[in-house]
């Protein structure tokens, strides 16, 4: 009789436990359609021949697989743009990394006065350089007034600025695994303070590095508004506003579009890909302390 | 050789200490100056004072953009934090590539671009020709007025700002999950607590940082946002998504009045400033 019982019990828990099952992979399938939604339905409506972008009802696929769209935007702006935001990204994740390393390489093994200053500024740039809303009509004005605006280093320099204080956040966090020692035997064997900096830390901090460059990269490449407003030649935009531009005066060109932002995505997905789990414990150093 | 070992650690400083002067802290000390002038086109004529501040903050326009802002900021926020939580507990039963697949998935909103993503989506909401109203048709009902109607305009809205944050809010709110001894929670299971009370008791007081860092950046990030509403509704339909930065970027760039604009940024500088110094005291950090 009891053990009769214990059957039935689990029998309903192993039933249980398939439908948890079910319902988790519906979880999950919910979860990737809600999140992917934009990129998956930007990539089949740019991979539509042009005369079916607007057709209605809208189909999953068109009755062929073409380039016409991506051939367009190709010859167009999108491709100033395109090249524009690979320039602008390497220059600052170059000058980004070169500057936030030193400041790094300072703050974790010198002691100086004016440090903690130095480091809460770093710590509430951070913030600030992930909404940058409040600094456009600022950065406009100013960079305007010295006639900086609609430069070829006008976004460059824009782009070290805002991600300097992450990447600088970021290196330090490095730097803490590369030991002390090493720095102090180099001193003992009569190495320069910019020899061993260079020479000797620089290599062991190699994926602090990367994962700084990997936020630089964000930064840079999907930065939009500032952009916007402190270039204003063609040649000149960066990626992001020449994705802007096919929202046209005359009405939206939905198929350019979607091939501009789909092609603008996959760098971004692709780096994210390689450096995710570095981007992840970038995010979340400050939030746990192990 | 003493001499210059002390100042080099000011050397290591000095390039991203003047980077961040030059194109952060010494314009905003200007937009402290214009904004105590009147100012059209960027030429500054009459100081005024403290005029363009009582002008904006008196102005029912605007006051009314705060409070639209700090509503559809918040909104999105709670939503956020409460899928941020359950989605993570949910992760936090797996371990290896099957979390790491789930969190670079739902980080994807987060890391690409707020332009494409939420043009996209626009795409999606189109009234004629979108996806949605279409599924939405199949399904026998009336079609929605996705952008054309204020209140769907608002939530969805809403919707594409919290679509870009979730992901934030739940791989913090998971590396503090995953930063919790097992012990203890073995521990408050041996001692007999349900699944409720290992929530309530072990897990919520030991994620306090995680959530208070995301609450702060997401707060930011929402009230700072510009991209998004910009791109998805403009501010419309009439004043509906007109939240205070797009106030800010019509009267800077369509009305060039850079006095007045200026006094709105600065008044957004130190609300989100407010929140930076919350942030900094969050952090944990050793200097």
């Amino acid at each position: 009789m009891r053990s009769n019982q214990m059957q039935v019990s689990l029998g309903t828990l192993e039933k249980w436990k398939k439908w948890l099952h079910i319902y988790e992979v519906v979880l999950f399938l919910f979860v990737v359609i809600v999140n992917l939604a934009p990129f998956i339905w930007g990539l089949l409506t740019s991979l539509k021949p042009v005369r079916e972008v607007l057709s209605y009802p809208p189909k999953l696929f068109g009755s062929q697989v073409s380039t016409e769209h991506y051939e367009e935007v190709f010859r167009g702006t999108f491709f100033t743009g395109f090249r524009n935001s690979l320039i602008y990204s390497a220059i600052a994740i170059a000058v980004g990394l070169l500057f936030a390393m030193m400041a790094a390489y300072a703050m974790s093994r010198f002691r100086f006065r004016g440090k903690k200053l130095f480091f809460i500024l770093i710590l509430s740039g951070i913030p600030l350089s992930i909404g940058s809303a409040a600094m456009v009509v600022p950065n406009y004005t100013f960079f305007s007034s010295l006639g900086l605006t609609n430069q070829w280093y006008t976004l460059p320099i824009i782009y070290v600025a805002y991600n300097l204080p992450m990447a600088i956040w970021v290196i330090m966090g490095g730097l803490e695994s590369v030991p002390v020692q090493i720095d102090e035997a180099a001193k003992i064997d009569g190495a320069g303070n910019w020899r061993i900096l260079f020479g000797l830390v620089v290599p062991l901090s190699l994926p602090s590095l990367a994962s700084a460059a990997l936020f630089i990269f964000l930064g840079a490449w999907n930065e939009y508004v500032v952009s916007s407003v402190l270039v204003s030649s063609a040649s000149l935009y960066p990626i992001q506003v020449s994705i802007y531009n096919y929202m046209g005066f005359y009405g939206i060109q939905w198929g350019p579009l979607c091939a501009a932002a789909t092609t603008a995505v996959v760098p971004t997905l692709a780096v994210f890909a390689i450096l995710g789990r570095m981007l992840i414990s970038g995010l979340t150093a400050g939030a746990v302390k192990d | 050789m003493k001499r210059r070992d002390k100042m080099f650690p000011y050397l290591l400083l000095a390039p991203s200490a003047l980077v961040i002067l030059f194109v952060l802290i010494a314009p905003l000390l200007y937009s402290v100056y214009c904004s105590l002038y009147q100012c059209t086109y960027m030429r500054f004529t009459k100081f005024v004072g403290l005029d363009n501040f009582i002008k904006v903050l008196t102005n029912m326009d605007y006051l009314k953009a705060f409070g639209r802002t700090f509503y559809i900021s918040a909104v999105s926020l709670v939503i956020a934090l409460v899928l941020g939580v359950l989605f993570a507990l949910w992760i936090n039963k797996y371990s290896g590539i099957t979390a790491y697949a789930i969190q670079l998935l739902v980080l994807i909103p987060w890391v690409t671009s707020q332009v494409v993503g939420t043009l996209l989506w626009k795409w999606i909401f189109s009234e004629d020709l979108g996806v949605l109203n279409y599924l939405i048709k199949q399904l026998g009902m009336a079609p929605l007025k996705v952008l054309s109607d204020p209140n769907t305009a608002v939530w969805v809205l809403i919707f594409v700002m919290t679509w870009r944050i979730i992901g934030y809010a739940m791989v913090q709110i998971l590396a503090g999950l995953k930063s919790i001894p097992k012990s203890i929670e073995e521990a408050a299971l041996i001692d007999g607590a349900g699944k409720w009370q290992l929530l309530r008791y072990v897990r919520l007081p030991m994620i306090k940082t995680p959530l208070l860092i995301s609450t702060i950046i997401l707060t930011l990030s929402n009230i700072n946002n510009l991209t998004v509403p910009l791109s998805l509704t403009g501010g419309g339909p009439g004043t509906a998504t007109n939240v205070i930065t797009i106030s800010i970027y019509r009267l800077g760039f369509e009305s060039y009045q850079f006095g007045t604009s200026s006094a709105l940024s600065i008044v957004l500088f130190l609300v989100t400033l407010v929140l930076s110094i919350g942030y900094v005291k969050a952090v944990k950090y050793e200097v």
